[in-house]
Protein backbone atom coordinates (compact mmCIF):
# COMPACT_ATOMS: atom_id res chain seq x y z
CA UNK A 1 0.00 0.00 0.00
CA UNK A 2 2.96 2.20 0.19
CA UNK A 3 2.66 3.02 -3.31
CA UNK A 4 -0.76 4.44 -2.41
CA UNK A 5 -0.43 7.11 0.28
CA UNK A 6 -2.26 9.31 -1.36
CA UNK A 7 -5.63 7.80 -1.41
CA UNK A 8 -7.41 10.52 -3.43
CA UNK A 9 -4.59 9.87 -6.39
CA UNK A 10 -6.27 5.90 -6.13
CA UNK A 11 -9.72 7.46 -6.31
CA UNK A 12 -8.66 9.19 -9.17
CA UNK A 13 -7.39 6.20 -11.37
CA UNK A 14 -9.85 4.35 -10.18
CA UNK A 15 -12.07 6.67 -11.60
CA UNK A 16 -10.17 7.08 -14.91
CA UNK A 17 -10.57 2.82 -15.12
CA UNK A 18 -6.69 2.31 -15.84
CA UNK A 19 -6.24 0.24 -12.78
CA UNK A 20 -5.95 -3.59 -12.80
CA UNK A 21 -5.09 -6.39 -10.71
CA UNK A 22 -4.16 -5.87 -7.06
CA UNK A 23 -4.57 -2.28 -7.09
CA UNK A 24 -8.34 -2.27 -8.46
CA UNK A 25 -9.14 -5.02 -6.46
CA UNK A 26 -7.66 -2.95 -3.34
CA UNK A 27 -9.79 0.33 -4.70
CA UNK A 28 -12.86 -1.48 -4.85
CA UNK A 29 -12.75 -2.76 -1.41
CA UNK A 30 -11.95 0.54 -0.24
CA UNK A 31 -14.84 2.08 -2.01
CA UNK A 32 -17.16 -0.08 -0.41
CA UNK A 33 -15.59 0.33 3.29
CA UNK A 34 -14.11 3.76 3.61
CA UNK A 35 -16.38 6.64 3.43
CA UNK A 36 -13.56 9.02 2.67
CA UNK A 37 -12.24 7.03 -0.28
CA UNK A 38 -16.46 6.87 -1.35
CA UNK A 39 -16.10 10.76 -1.42
CA UNK A 40 -12.96 10.70 -3.25
CA UNK A 41 -14.11 8.69 -6.16
CA UNK A 42 -17.49 10.94 -5.92
CA UNK A 43 -15.50 13.80 -6.46
CA UNK A 44 -13.54 12.74 -9.28
CA UNK A 45 -16.37 11.24 -10.97
CA UNK A 46 -17.88 14.89 -11.16
CA UNK A 47 -14.33 16.15 -12.70
CA UNK A 48 -14.08 13.76 -15.61
CA UNK A 49 -17.25 12.48 -16.32
CA UNK A 50 -17.39 15.53 -18.96
CA UNK A 51 -14.73 13.52 -20.87
CA UNK A 52 -17.60 10.99 -21.23
CA UNK A 53 -19.12 13.65 -23.26
CA UNK A 54 -17.22 12.76 -26.74
CA UNK A 55 -18.98 9.18 -26.94
CA UNK A 56 -21.41 9.25 -29.57
CA UNK A 57 -25.01 7.83 -28.28
CA UNK A 58 -25.65 4.55 -29.60
CA UNK A 59 -28.90 2.90 -30.24
CA UNK A 60 -28.82 -0.35 -27.65
CA UNK A 61 -30.08 -3.75 -28.70
CA UNK A 62 -33.45 -4.11 -29.58
CA UNK A 63 -34.41 -6.35 -26.70
CA UNK A 64 -32.31 -5.18 -23.92
CA UNK A 65 -35.47 -3.25 -22.14
CA UNK A 66 -37.13 -6.14 -22.16
CA UNK A 67 -34.23 -8.44 -20.58
CA UNK A 68 -33.43 -5.61 -17.91
CA UNK A 69 -37.86 -5.29 -17.19
CA UNK A 70 -37.55 -9.16 -16.42
CA UNK A 71 -34.67 -8.75 -13.89
CA UNK A 72 -36.54 -6.18 -11.81
CA UNK A 73 -39.47 -7.94 -11.42
CA UNK A 74 -41.55 -7.81 -8.92
CA UNK A 75 -41.73 -4.18 -8.49
CA UNK A 76 -39.91 -2.65 -5.42
CA UNK A 77 -41.79 -1.42 -2.66
CA UNK A 78 -42.63 1.87 -2.22
CA UNK A 79 -41.32 2.71 1.05
CA UNK A 80 -37.82 3.05 -0.43
CA UNK A 81 -38.69 6.73 -1.25
CA UNK A 82 -38.20 7.70 2.52
CA UNK A 83 -34.98 7.44 3.07
CA UNK A 84 -34.16 9.79 -0.05
CA UNK A 85 -36.67 12.34 0.89
CA UNK A 86 -35.15 12.57 4.79
CA UNK A 87 -31.93 12.57 3.23
CA UNK A 88 -32.68 15.79 0.93
CA UNK A 89 -34.53 17.08 3.95
CA UNK A 90 -31.78 17.15 5.60
CA UNK A 91 -29.35 18.18 3.03
CA UNK A 92 -31.47 21.05 2.35
CA UNK A 93 -31.61 21.94 6.34
CA UNK A 94 -27.56 21.67 7.10
CA UNK A 95 -25.88 25.01 6.90
CA UNK A 96 -23.27 23.65 4.54
CA UNK A 97 -26.24 22.49 2.33
CA UNK A 98 -27.78 25.91 2.06
CA UNK A 99 -24.79 27.33 1.26
CA UNK A 100 -23.85 24.94 -1.56
CA UNK A 101 -27.18 25.50 -2.99
CA UNK A 102 -26.55 29.38 -2.57
CA UNK A 103 -23.07 28.63 -4.69
CA UNK A 104 -24.91 26.86 -7.41
CA UNK A 105 -27.44 29.07 -7.66
CA UNK A 106 -25.33 32.07 -8.06
CA UNK A 107 -23.19 29.96 -10.79
CA UNK A 108 -26.91 29.21 -12.64
CA UNK A 109 -27.35 33.15 -12.88
CA UNK A 110 -23.98 34.07 -13.85
CA UNK A 111 -23.55 31.48 -16.48
CA UNK A 112 -26.76 30.51 -17.76
CA UNK A 113 -29.64 33.69 -18.12
CA UNK A 114 -32.71 31.58 -16.86
CA UNK A 115 -35.10 32.83 -19.29
CA UNK A 116 -32.42 31.95 -22.40
CA UNK A 117 -33.01 28.64 -24.32
CA UNK A 118 -31.36 26.91 -27.72
CA UNK A 119 -34.14 26.10 -29.66
CA UNK A 120 -34.66 24.60 -33.41
CA UNK A 121 -36.86 24.55 -35.82
CA UNK A 122 -37.01 21.55 -37.71
CA UNK A 123 -37.97 21.71 -41.90
CA UNK A 124 -38.29 19.33 -44.23
CA UNK A 125 -35.59 19.95 -46.35
CA UNK A 126 -37.91 19.51 -49.39
CA UNK A 127 -39.86 22.60 -48.30
CA UNK A 128 -42.86 22.98 -46.24
CA UNK A 129 -44.05 23.52 -42.95
CA UNK A 130 -41.75 22.84 -39.99
CA UNK A 131 -41.46 19.27 -38.81
CA UNK A 132 -40.20 19.24 -35.51
CA UNK A 133 -39.11 21.56 -32.50
CA UNK A 134 -35.84 20.84 -30.65
CA UNK A 135 -35.68 22.40 -27.29
CA UNK A 136 -32.41 22.39 -24.68
CA UNK A 137 -34.35 21.61 -21.41
CA UNK A 138 -32.57 23.72 -18.43
CA UNK A 139 -30.72 20.42 -17.35
CA UNK A 140 -29.19 20.67 -20.35
CA UNK A 141 -31.19 17.77 -21.96
CA UNK A 142 -32.94 17.57 -25.23
CA UNK A 143 -36.60 17.60 -25.77
CA UNK A 144 -37.84 17.00 -29.63
CA UNK A 145 -41.14 17.59 -30.19
CA UNK A 146 -43.43 16.51 -33.83
CA UNK A 147 -45.11 20.10 -35.03
CA UNK A 148 -47.10 17.76 -36.98
CA UNK A 149 -48.05 14.23 -37.53
CA UNK A 150 -45.27 12.05 -38.72
CA UNK A 151 -45.76 8.50 -40.54
CA UNK A 152 -42.79 6.60 -41.04
CA UNK A 153 -42.89 3.25 -42.81
CA UNK A 154 -42.77 -0.35 -40.73
CA UNK A 155 -39.68 -0.79 -41.79
CA UNK A 156 -38.03 2.02 -40.97
CA UNK A 157 -36.70 4.65 -38.23
CA UNK A 158 -36.41 8.14 -37.73
CA UNK A 159 -32.51 8.80 -36.47
CA UNK A 160 -31.54 12.17 -34.92
CA UNK A 161 -28.08 13.54 -35.66
CA UNK A 162 -26.06 16.71 -35.10
CA UNK A 163 -23.57 18.17 -37.50
CA UNK A 164 -21.47 20.95 -35.79
CA UNK A 165 -20.86 24.21 -37.65
CA UNK A 166 -17.12 23.23 -39.41
CA UNK A 167 -17.39 19.40 -39.51
CA UNK A 168 -18.76 17.18 -42.35
CA UNK A 169 -19.49 14.06 -40.40
CA UNK A 170 -22.80 14.25 -38.52
CA UNK A 171 -22.76 12.69 -34.94
CA UNK A 172 -25.85 10.33 -34.14
CA UNK A 173 -27.80 11.36 -31.25
CA UNK A 174 -30.05 8.09 -31.31
CA UNK A 175 -33.68 6.88 -33.01
CA UNK A 176 -35.87 9.23 -32.88
CA UNK A 177 -39.17 7.77 -32.06
CA UNK A 178 -42.32 10.26 -34.52
CA UNK A 179 -44.14 10.73 -30.90
CA UNK A 180 -40.79 12.73 -29.81
CA UNK A 181 -38.16 12.23 -27.70
CA UNK A 182 -35.91 13.33 -24.21
CA UNK A 183 -32.51 12.75 -25.04
CA UNK A 184 -29.33 13.20 -22.26
CA UNK A 185 -27.13 14.48 -24.50
CA UNK A 186 -24.10 17.22 -24.74
CA UNK A 187 -24.34 19.31 -27.65
CA UNK A 188 -21.85 21.48 -29.61
CA UNK A 189 -22.07 24.83 -29.13
CA UNK A 190 -23.17 25.86 -32.71
CA UNK A 191 -24.98 22.89 -34.17
CA UNK A 192 -27.59 22.00 -36.98
CA UNK A 193 -29.89 19.13 -36.24
CA UNK A 194 -30.86 16.88 -38.61
CA UNK A 195 -33.08 13.19 -39.18
CA UNK A 196 -32.61 11.19 -41.75
CA UNK A 197 -34.68 8.04 -42.15
CA UNK A 198 -32.67 4.46 -42.06
CA UNK A 199 -33.72 1.22 -41.76
CA UNK A 200 -35.18 -0.48 -38.41
CA UNK A 201 -33.28 0.41 -35.10
CA UNK A 202 -31.15 3.61 -37.06
CA UNK A 203 -28.19 3.26 -39.39
CA UNK A 204 -26.05 0.34 -39.07
CA UNK A 205 -22.90 2.55 -40.07
CA UNK A 206 -22.95 5.39 -37.66
CA UNK A 207 -23.75 7.63 -40.72
CA UNK A 208 -26.76 8.67 -42.73
CA UNK A 209 -27.77 5.56 -44.77
CA UNK A 210 -30.95 7.38 -46.36
CA UNK A 211 -32.22 10.21 -46.78
CA UNK A 212 -32.03 13.75 -44.81
CA UNK A 213 -35.84 14.74 -43.98
CA UNK A 214 -35.31 17.30 -42.01
CA UNK A 215 -32.88 19.52 -40.17
CA UNK A 216 -32.62 22.92 -39.04
CA UNK A 217 -30.27 25.28 -36.62
CA UNK A 218 -30.04 25.55 -32.75
CA UNK A 219 -30.03 28.69 -31.64
CA UNK A 220 -30.70 30.93 -28.42
CA UNK A 221 -33.51 32.15 -28.06
CA UNK A 222 -35.53 34.87 -25.13
CA UNK A 223 -38.33 33.22 -23.55
CA UNK A 224 -40.93 35.21 -22.27
CA UNK A 225 -41.20 34.54 -18.25
CA UNK A 226 -43.25 31.85 -17.08
CA UNK B 1 -39.59 1.24 -31.83
CA UNK B 2 -41.65 0.55 -29.38
CA UNK B 3 -44.04 3.41 -27.48
CA UNK B 4 -41.58 5.80 -26.12
CA UNK B 5 -43.17 7.92 -23.47
CA UNK B 6 -44.29 11.35 -24.77
CA UNK B 7 -41.61 13.58 -23.21
CA UNK B 8 -43.53 16.27 -20.76
CA UNK B 9 -42.25 18.96 -18.97
CA UNK B 10 -41.20 18.62 -15.28
CA UNK B 11 -39.58 14.97 -15.85
CA UNK B 12 -35.81 16.06 -15.87
CA UNK B 13 -33.63 13.01 -14.60
CA UNK B 14 -33.27 13.81 -11.33
CA UNK B 15 -37.02 13.69 -10.52
CA UNK B 16 -37.23 10.52 -12.83
CA UNK B 17 -34.33 8.61 -10.21
CA UNK B 18 -36.59 9.92 -7.32
CA UNK B 19 -39.39 8.42 -8.69
CA UNK B 20 -37.58 5.37 -9.43
CA UNK B 21 -36.23 5.33 -5.91
CA UNK B 22 -40.11 5.09 -4.95
CA UNK B 23 -40.49 2.20 -7.08
CA UNK B 24 -42.02 4.00 -10.05
CA UNK B 25 -41.80 1.69 -12.83
CA UNK B 26 -43.29 3.97 -15.56
CA UNK B 27 -40.18 6.63 -14.30
CA UNK B 28 -37.70 3.97 -15.09
CA UNK B 29 -39.15 3.42 -18.74
CA UNK B 30 -38.42 7.15 -19.20
CA UNK B 31 -34.76 6.87 -17.83
CA UNK B 32 -34.19 4.01 -20.10
CA UNK B 33 -35.51 5.92 -22.87
CA UNK B 34 -33.80 8.82 -22.57
CA UNK B 35 -30.11 7.76 -21.16
CA UNK B 36 -30.34 4.06 -22.51
CA UNK B 37 -28.39 5.78 -25.73
CA UNK B 38 -25.92 7.36 -23.99
CA UNK B 39 -25.27 4.59 -21.07
CA UNK B 40 -25.29 1.77 -24.13
CA UNK B 41 -22.19 3.94 -26.33
CA UNK B 42 -20.28 4.53 -23.05
CA UNK B 43 -20.34 0.71 -23.13
CA UNK B 44 -19.93 -0.21 -26.18
CA UNK B 45 -17.01 2.17 -26.71
CA UNK B 46 -14.89 0.09 -24.13
CA UNK B 47 -16.21 -3.13 -24.28
CA UNK B 48 -15.63 -2.77 -28.44
CA UNK B 49 -18.18 -5.57 -28.83
CA UNK B 50 -21.82 -5.74 -28.99
CA UNK B 51 -22.55 -8.47 -26.81
CA UNK B 52 -20.77 -7.34 -23.62
CA UNK B 53 -21.84 -3.55 -23.90
CA UNK B 54 -25.72 -5.08 -23.87
CA UNK B 55 -24.21 -7.29 -20.74
CA UNK B 56 -22.82 -3.79 -19.09
CA UNK B 57 -25.62 -1.62 -19.86
CA UNK B 58 -28.34 -4.41 -18.70
CA UNK B 59 -26.45 -5.08 -15.34
CA UNK B 60 -26.35 -0.85 -15.02
CA UNK B 61 -30.30 -0.63 -15.50
CA UNK B 62 -30.92 -3.36 -12.78
CA UNK B 63 -28.28 -1.54 -10.10
CA UNK B 64 -29.50 1.96 -11.01
CA UNK B 65 -33.54 0.62 -10.34
CA UNK B 66 -32.16 -1.01 -7.40
CA UNK B 67 -29.67 1.58 -6.11
CA UNK B 68 -31.43 4.65 -7.01
CA UNK B 69 -32.68 5.38 -3.20
CA UNK B 70 -29.18 5.19 -2.43
CA UNK B 71 -27.95 8.22 -4.75
CA UNK B 72 -26.49 11.21 -3.11
CA UNK B 73 -27.22 14.82 -4.44
CA UNK B 74 -24.86 16.08 -2.24
CA UNK B 75 -21.77 13.80 -3.80
CA UNK B 76 -22.51 14.72 -7.15
CA UNK B 77 -24.66 14.99 -10.57
CA UNK B 78 -27.10 12.51 -12.11
CA UNK B 79 -25.11 12.11 -15.02
CA UNK B 80 -21.93 11.69 -13.21
CA UNK B 81 -23.58 9.07 -11.27
CA UNK B 82 -25.43 6.98 -14.18
CA UNK B 83 -22.00 7.33 -16.51
CA UNK B 84 -20.17 5.76 -13.60
CA UNK B 85 -22.66 2.72 -12.76
CA UNK B 86 -22.48 1.88 -16.79
CA UNK B 87 -18.41 2.42 -16.86
CA UNK B 88 -17.39 0.48 -13.20
CA UNK B 89 -19.73 -2.39 -15.30
CA UNK B 90 -18.34 -2.34 -18.52
CA UNK B 91 -14.95 -2.20 -17.17
CA UNK B 92 -15.60 -5.04 -14.69
CA UNK B 93 -16.26 -7.32 -17.42
CA UNK B 94 -13.53 -6.07 -19.64
CA UNK B 95 -10.93 -6.40 -16.83
CA UNK B 96 -12.15 -10.14 -16.32
CA UNK B 97 -12.00 -11.16 -19.71
CA UNK B 98 -8.63 -9.95 -19.74
CA UNK B 99 -7.45 -12.21 -17.03
CA UNK B 100 -9.53 -14.74 -18.84
CA UNK B 101 -8.03 -14.79 -22.55
CA UNK B 102 -4.32 -14.62 -22.11
CA UNK B 103 -3.76 -13.60 -26.05
CA UNK B 104 -6.30 -10.48 -25.69
CA UNK B 105 -4.82 -7.93 -27.34
CA UNK B 106 -6.02 -4.56 -27.12
CA UNK B 107 -7.59 -3.19 -31.00
CA UNK B 108 -5.17 -0.11 -32.35
CA UNK B 109 -6.72 3.17 -30.65
CA UNK B 110 -6.97 6.32 -33.02
CA UNK B 111 -5.56 9.51 -31.84
CA UNK B 112 -7.77 12.07 -29.93
CA UNK B 113 -8.96 14.93 -31.76
CA UNK B 114 -9.17 18.42 -30.12
CA UNK B 115 -12.13 18.93 -31.91
CA UNK B 116 -13.50 15.78 -29.48
CA UNK B 117 -12.06 17.72 -26.63
CA UNK B 118 -14.25 21.15 -27.87
CA UNK B 119 -17.25 19.50 -26.80
CA UNK B 120 -16.14 19.53 -23.44
CA UNK B 121 -16.71 23.03 -22.88
CA UNK B 122 -20.60 22.99 -22.50
CA UNK B 123 -20.28 22.37 -19.02
CA UNK B 124 -18.95 24.56 -16.48
CA UNK B 125 -17.18 21.49 -15.29
CA UNK B 126 -16.43 20.33 -18.44
CA UNK B 127 -14.98 23.81 -19.66
CA UNK B 128 -12.49 23.55 -16.26
CA UNK B 129 -11.51 20.51 -17.52
CA UNK B 130 -10.82 21.21 -21.07
CA UNK B 131 -8.64 24.51 -19.62
CA UNK B 132 -6.61 22.41 -17.41
CA UNK B 133 -6.17 19.59 -20.11
CA UNK B 134 -4.86 21.88 -22.62
CA UNK B 135 -2.11 23.14 -19.85
CA UNK B 136 -0.84 19.50 -20.14
CA UNK B 137 1.91 18.13 -22.32
CA UNK B 138 0.02 16.23 -25.45
CA UNK B 139 1.36 13.13 -24.73
CA UNK B 140 0.21 13.46 -21.10
CA UNK B 141 -3.14 14.12 -22.29
CA UNK B 142 -3.62 11.31 -24.71
CA UNK B 143 -3.06 8.83 -21.37
CA UNK B 144 -5.82 10.28 -20.00
CA UNK B 145 -8.36 10.75 -22.72
CA UNK B 146 -7.60 7.23 -23.71
CA UNK B 147 -7.96 5.41 -20.28
CA UNK B 148 -10.94 7.35 -19.64
CA UNK B 149 -13.61 6.93 -22.80
CA UNK B 150 -11.60 3.74 -24.51
CA UNK B 151 -11.17 2.12 -20.97
CA UNK B 152 -8.00 0.99 -21.84
CA UNK B 153 -5.41 -0.02 -18.63
CA UNK B 154 -2.03 0.19 -17.38
CA UNK B 155 -0.75 -2.60 -19.03
CA UNK B 156 -2.82 -2.07 -22.06
CA UNK B 157 -2.03 1.43 -22.59
CA UNK B 158 1.57 0.32 -22.19
CA UNK B 159 1.40 -2.29 -25.34
CA UNK B 160 -0.64 0.11 -27.41
CA UNK B 161 1.73 3.58 -26.88
CA UNK B 162 5.14 0.91 -26.95
CA UNK B 163 6.32 2.50 -23.61
CA UNK B 164 7.20 0.44 -20.41
CA UNK B 165 4.09 -0.20 -18.02
CA UNK B 166 6.05 1.79 -14.88
CA UNK B 167 6.10 4.84 -17.28
CA UNK B 168 2.75 4.33 -18.12
CA UNK B 169 1.84 3.93 -14.32
CA UNK B 170 4.08 7.24 -13.18
CA UNK B 171 2.86 9.55 -15.90
CA UNK B 172 -0.78 8.61 -15.56
CA UNK B 173 -0.25 9.68 -11.60
CA UNK B 174 1.82 12.64 -11.93
CA UNK B 175 -0.87 13.83 -14.94
CA UNK B 176 -3.57 13.31 -12.04
CA UNK B 177 -1.61 15.25 -9.72
CA UNK B 178 -1.36 18.09 -12.20
CA UNK B 179 -4.98 17.51 -12.95
CA UNK B 180 -6.07 17.80 -9.68
CA UNK B 181 -3.83 20.88 -8.60
CA UNK B 182 -5.07 22.71 -11.58
CA UNK B 183 -8.80 21.83 -11.18
CA UNK B 184 -8.73 23.06 -7.59
CA UNK B 185 -7.58 26.15 -8.63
Amino acid sequence: MSEHQDRDLLAAEFVLGSLEGEDRREATRLLAEDAGFARSVAAWQQRLTPLAAQVPAVAPPTGLWRAIEARIDPPAPPSRVLPLRRRLRFWQATTFGALAVAASLALLITTRHPEQRRVAVLMPVSGGMPAMTATVSRGGELVVRPATSITVPGDRDLELWELPQGETKPRPLGVLPPSGIVLATTLAGNTQLLVSLEPKGGSPTGQPTGPVLYGGWLTMVELPRG
Amino acid sequence: MQAAAQPTEGDDTDSLLHRCAGGDRAAFRQLYDRWGHRLYGIALRITRQAAPAADATQDAFVQIWQQAHRFDPERGSTEAWLIGIVRYRALDIMRSRTREVPGYEPPEIADESPDALARLVGTAEGAALHRCLGELEPGRRRLVVMAFVEGLSHSELARCLRVPLGTVKSGIRRTLRTLRGCLAS
